[in-house]
């Protein structure tokens, strides 16, 4: 039963592992030997300014993309969450924008919000100036949040999911209690939740760090083949650049920065979980 | 009463939200040229051309061809693979099982582009650039995430069902194809769903592998069209294309929705 899964599993996942982590330490192009440079790779990449960039971009992302995203999955999950006719037609219209394909979307909001575009004519006719939102750094990245946002479908399942399964006893014992609305989210819904939120954060961050498509597609409308200059270069992700050097043929830079890309999630994903026990609340204990 | 007005008001405001830029792609891809040059949001006539004209600047057909037969091999491979996986790790006993698990979920964890840079080598000296194949052959020896996804479907089936069909002398094969696939059947049909909706968008490893214009699926050819385009101002052509593009995981996606909802609550429910 497992003899596929081994085969592949050495052919497709151990080989490539071991290979691109042996080229991480070389100077490496295909055709050629690998030429062993030791750290070299590594200490390049720590003073690239383009991925100091690519970085800042990614945990701007992070740190405003993210939050935006799951609060706004979290409140159309909290307003499905009862039993209401018109719901499923609710579920159905929030959910149809996360099964365009990225590609697609990133092309989709690229026409919305460029000059010219539908969003534009919507601000002139409340008689505003539309921001320039892929000529001006500073609106490149709230472009890509908001495409990331559009497509949160996925995410708010998982959310309805979660507050489903809380106990209506819980918030009939929080009435008794005298609690008001913003109580009973605050003491009973956000703990009741939270290894769905945990869930979510730590998949989240990994996405972050792994985003192409949309920025991709919007930088290659802004100006063709150039990455770092700006306004692009406000759009450049890490999955971005370390392509554009794996399609320059310095495999053996890029196959270093995708090991830095796993190390970082590598740290993450270990870190949170790690932690776990001060986000999320386990089922025993008290609710406040 | 002023409170579920409120609710249905934030909840029409969302509904607009996230169907507004849909509606928008459909309007602009019926838009005729002159139009869309300008900021206008409604088209004077639809200009249905547009979709004719999209095929004929791009072989579009032949896209769809290639992405269908990314999608159909990659489904086949995905589901005959990770069937007899998932099943080895939820219903067969045998020793290091859990360590052999821990491994396949740590693959997940490994980001494409530790592996790409390597398969790319492979691929190439294969002579398999250009082809389908660096997509599709991957697939029959089975992904981490799918196999965790069933895995996850088959240990809600109940152990007697199985081991009462072991007693009458079943073969495991016979158990896997006779009880369990029939049993699972919507969680492999997820499995399917998922792969075939993420061949169809998937951009990273076609742009990667695939680069003479006749070789090309939609998301690599929609995304040059997207950028060959925006100087002459032609965004009814791609969006002409978008819809093409998007519209066949529409009907998908309308006729099964409940795998989708199902699968991606499985998905997110156990970490």
């Amino acid at each position: 039963m497992l003899a596929p899964w081994i085969i592949g599993f050495c052919v497709f996942t151990l080989y490539p592992i071991v290979n691109s982590l042996y080229w991480s330490f070389t100077v490496k192009r295909y055709g050629t030997a690998a030429r062993w440079i030791g750290l070299k790779n590594y200490e390049l990449l720590l003073s690239n300014d383009d991925l100091g960039k690519a970085l800042r971009n990614t945990v701007y992302l992070a740190i405003v993309g993210m939050p935006i995203r799951i609060g706004i999955a979290m409140l159309c999950a909290a307003l499905l969450a009862r039993p209401r006719r018109g719901n499923g037609v609710y579920r159905t219209l929030f959910y149809v924008p996360s099964i365009v394909p990225a590609v697609a979307s990133g092309a989709l909001f690229y026409f919305l919000l460029k000059k010219g575009g539908p969003v534009s004519s919507l601000f002139d006719l409340f008689g505003a100036e539309a921001p320039l939102w892929f000529a001006d750094p500073a609106w490149a990245k709230p472009a890509l949040i908001m495409v990331g946002t559009w497509a949160l479908g996925d995410l708010m399942l998982i959310f309805l999911a979660g507050l489903v399964d809380i106990p209506r006893s819980l918030y009939e014992a929080a009435d008794l209690d005298g609690a008001g609305r913003w109580a009973k989210f605050r003491h009973v819904t956000l703990p009741m939740i939270s290894p769905v939120t945990f869930f979510t954060v730590l998949t989240g961050l990994i996405g972050v760090l792994q985003s192409f498509d949309q920025a991709f597609v919007f930088s290659q409308g802004v100006r063709r083949g150039r990455l770092t200059g700006e306004p692009e270069g406000s759009l450049l992700t890490y999955a971005m650049l370390q392509l554009r050097h794996f399609q320059d043929g310095r495999i053996g830079f890029a196959a270093a920065m995708a090991w830095v890309m796993f190390v970082i999630t590598f740290v993450i994903t270990i870190a949170m979980l790690a932690t776990r026990r001060r986000w999320v609340h386990t089922a025993s204990g008290d609710l406040a | 009463m002023l409170l579920t007005i409120a609710r249905h008001s934030v909840l029409i405001g969302l509904a607009v939200m996230f169907a507004l830029p849909l509606l928008f792609m459909l309007l602009q891809s019926v838009m005729p040229l002159t139009q869309a040059k300008t900021t206008a949001l409604w088209p004077e006539h639809l200009e249905w051309s547009n979709y004719t004209r999209v095929f004929d600047r791009i072989p579009l057909g032949t896209y769809i061809v290639n992405t269908l037969k990314v999608c159909a091999l990659t489904v086949t491979g995905t589901v005959l693979s990770c069937v007899p996986v998932a099943y080895a790790f939820s219903h067969l006993q045998w020793r290091g099982r859990k360590a052999v698990f821990v491994l396949v979920l740590s693959t997940m964890m490994l980001p494409f582009q530790v592996l790409f840079v390597s398969q790319y080598q492979i691929f190439s000296e294969l002579g398999w650039l250009n082809t389908i194949l660096p997509l599709t052959v991957p697939t029959f020896f089975g992904d981490a995430f799918s196999i965790f996804l069933l895995r996850q479907f088959f240990l809600t089936l109940p152990a007697e069902t199985l081991d009462a069909a072991r007693v009458d002398g079943a073969s495991e094969f016979s158990v896997l194809t006779r009880v369990v696939v029939p049993m699972a059947r919507p969680g492999i049909m997820a499995v399917a769903v998922f792969q075939f909706l993420f061949s169809w968008g998937d951009f990273f490893g076609p742009n990667i592998y695939l680069s003479d214009e006749r070789s090309l699926t939609l998301a690599v050819g929609l995304v040059r069209l997207n950028t060959a385009v925006e100087r002459l101002g032609e965004s009814n052509l791609t969006m002409a294309a978008s819809v093409v593009f998007v519209l066949p995981l529409l009907v998908i996606f309308f006729f099964a929705q409940k795998v989708f909802i199902e699968g991606v609550t499985l998905t997110g429910s156990k970490g």
